[in-house]
């Protein structure tokens, strides 16, 4: 479980977060939407222990220590998963492990591989030669392989062809069906509404809406994205 | 920690240029150091020839007067160290053969720089060369964006998230790259260590280790400060411009500020006051060929009383033998006074050089790599001092036979044979082993780990916490 509650955040004078409070439940999928500089990498970053907030209280897995908890529960796949390029899709993912203090066999590390949607034959290819897609699975796999339960995304689907997108949304949905717990920052309000099961919009540090996916169509969720940018 | 260090290594090995430079490195500094130890070999040849052949001289001398034989005198030859071939320090400017004869003390000769006009320019292209300019500037080159690129492209992020601590990341790529300078440092000594087989004892053991251990700390020191400024200031650009730019301050400039600092400090005299206040110093004494004056009579007076006669020409020794060699000693008391001032600035301005040292690490680095090659101001004194230590007793030897050999005063067409002469012992110098000068270079070794102390608790302070 994650949980923000009034949470503010400000570099120099700029208010990039202010009074934020949600919270993502175990085995849901928020996504929160907002335009540039509405804070949504900030709310990660808090998220990640690399910023420090100025106020207010951030809750991971019922713990107040969010850096003890980045170590070992959270799997952080950002815009761009860019790997070592000289290194094939397996070291990449062998290296990573290893910085976790992990160790894992090659057959295991091929299992991890396969179960983010990467193919068998792609496993031993340099990364330099995959596409961000391919990268972006290789990201998920690193993080299924700490065990986490907490995965939290920048712009997953940026730069997707709507093939790769639409895996990435597979492969979310059933790391929450396993009872992750995941949170989403995008532009992409039709990928967006297509994974999540909850929707949020940020705009300048606020959470100005939230909404269950289910309760709105793709046409609605832009007009309601459009109506609150706008306003 | 080992993962990343490896990983760092796998990355320099696929890159292109890496290998391109690292075998340009590799071969280049093989070549010269190959070249210093045959340069280094034919230099030892010709001293030793040169040496050879100034004794087959002194051996083959016909019977003769044993002060003529001291006016013409012997020569002191300054061996090379067996490491002077890594670094030459001041050996090519100060010259490696002295004449030694009576009355006076000469300056050493024949030095290398005196005798071309590149060396005495630029200096000789020695592995210290490329140890103290050119490596540290492709360490440089790897380290500015090493933290940069993993930031850039979000994989520190990555990384950190892993578990990996930002601590553990810096230094993983501070050692990687300083593997790279060991490595090349390694290299330099194996090619020693395999050429100058015969000449490899315990003392070059010690010097390789301590040369080893100067450069291995400095680089540290370098690639410490390169990657620091990276993450203070999280440009490439801003790193790399601000470390060429400590390095070209710690290379070129401030040596030469230091140098003149020094040198206003502890001033030495101009060569002509010099010499005007040894002359003048010496023209108070006795002169053994103009045997006139009160210090010549009271030698004469008290030597007639040992004897127990009334005139020189009742006395069983030759008298002559006695002034000259009454003239020897004071002139030595002279060279005591004026030299022993000089080598007390000289000093002096070597231990605040040593000093600076605290704001310059490449000082300590020079010293260490001179000291350690045995081809600094402290082996050279040591030279001149045992030279003109051996002056003494050999000018002595001669002038007690012409004193005491057979011959009375006023005998001047007296000769020693040539058995007295090749009876006379030759001078060998040896180099002092490092250990009998190493409280000289402790300060140097101080200044280092204080540096390598003082950048890692930098490194450490400043990566406590990633800021994004």
């Amino acid at each position: 479980m994650i949980k923000l509650q009034n949470i503010s955040k400000s570099f120099k004078n700029e208010k990039a977060l202010d009074n934020l409070s949600l919270s993502v439940n175990s085995g849901e999928i928020y996504g929160l939407l907002g335009a540039n500089g509405a804070g949504k990498s900030t709310t990660l970053n808090l998220l990640l222990g690399f910023l420090d907030s100025d106020s207010g209280s951030i809750e991971i897995t019922n713990s107040k220590d969010q850096q003890a908890i980045a170590r070992d529960k959270i799997g952080y796949i950002p815009e761009n998963v860019n790997l070592y390029p000289y290194l094939s899709g397996i070291e990449n993912l062998d290296y990573f492990c290893k910085i976790s203090g992990l160790s894992f066999n090659s057959q295991k590390l091929k299992d991890l591989l396969n179960e983010c949607g990467l193919e068998d034959g792609s496993h031993n290819k340099k990364t330099s030669e995959y596409s961000k897609g391919m990268r972006q699975k290789v990201g998920i796999a690193i993080a299924l392989a700490k065990n986490a339960n907490i995965y939290l995304l920048d712009e997953p689907a940026s730069g997707l062809d709507p093939m790769a997108s639409n895996e990435l949304s597979v492969i979310l949905k059933k790391l929450s069906s396993q009872g992750a717990t995941i949170l989403m920052a995008s532009h992409d309000l039709f990928r967006v509404r297509e994974t999540c099961d909850k929707i949020g919009i940020l705009k300048q540090g606020c959470l100005i809406k939230e909404m269950l996916s289910k309760d709105v169509t793709s046409n609605e969720l832009e007009e309601v994205y459009l109506n609150f940018m706008q306003s | 920690m080992k993962e990343i260090i490896i990983n760092e290594w796998v990355g320099y090995f696929i890159n292109k240029l890496f290998v391109f430079l690292g075998v340009f490195f590799i071969f280049f500094l093989s070549l010269v150091t190959f070249l210093g130890i045959i340069q280094n070999d034919k230099i030892q040849n010709e001293q030793k020839l040169a040496h050879e052949h100034i004794r087959a001289q002194w051996d083959g001398m016909e019977a003769s007067n044993p002060h003529s034989a001291a006016h013409y005198g012997t020569y002191a030859f300054k061996p090379i160290s067996v490491l002077n071939s890594i670094d030459e320090g001041i050996s090519s400017v100060t010259g490696n053969v002295l004449r030694l004869e009576g009355h006076r003390q000469n300056d050493i000769v024949f030095s290398e720089a005196s005798q071309s006009l590149i060396i005495s320019k630029f200096g000789k292209l020695n592995p210290s060369l490329i140890f103290q300019f050119i490596i540290p500037l492709l360490l440089i080159f790897f380290s500015f964006n090493t933290y940069i690129s993993e930031r850039q492209t979000g994989r520190l992020k990555l990384m950190l998230v892993q578990g990996a601590s930002l601590r553990k990341i810096i230094f993983s790529k501070v050692l990687s790259i300083w593997f790279i300078g060991l490595l090349l440092l390694l290299l330099t000594l194996f090619i020693q260590i395999i050429f100058n087989s015969d000449n490899i004892n315990s003392d070059v053991i010690i010097r390789l280790s301590v040369l080893f251990l100067s450069y291995a700390f400095y680089y540290f020191i370098l690639i410490n400060i390169t990657i620091l400024l990276s993450v203070i200031f999280k440009s490439s650009t801003a790193a790399l411009s601000l470390t060429v730019l400590t390095w070209v301050f710690w290379t070129i400039f401030f040596p030469t500020i230091m140098g003149n600092t020094t040198e206003k400090l502890s001033p030495l005299p101009t060569r002509i006051e010099f010499k005007e206040a040894m002359s003048e110093d010496r023209s108070k004494g006795i002169d053994g060929h103009n045997p006139r004056g009160e210090r010549r009579d009271a030698l004469e007076k008290a030597t007639l009383e040992r004897y127990n006669v009334d005139k020189l020409e009742d006395l069983p020794i030759n008298f002559s033998g006695i002034v000259m060699q009454e003239d020897e000693e004071y002139g030595n008391m002279v060279w005591d006074k004026h030299f022993g001032n000089l080598y007390i600035q000289l000093e002096k301005q070597k231990n605040n050089y040593q000093l600076s040292g605290f704001i310059n690490p490449f000082a300590a680095l020079q010293n260490l790599s001179m000291g350690s090659a045995g081809s600094d101001m402290y082996h050279h004194l040591d030279f001149l001092n045992k030279s003109e230590s051996y002056r003494r007793v050999f000018i002595k030897t001669l002038n007690d036979e012409y004193a005491f050999g057979g011959s009375k005063t006023g005998e001047r067409g007296w000769k020693a044979s040539n058995e007295f002469f090749r009876s006379v012992k030759d001078f060998n110098y040896e180099l002092p082993t490092f250990l009998s000068f190493y409280t000289k270079y402790l300060i140097d070794i101080i200044i280092l780990l204080f540096w390598v102390f003082f950048t890692s608790i930098l490194v450490y302070f400043f990566t406590r916490k990633i800021t994004v």
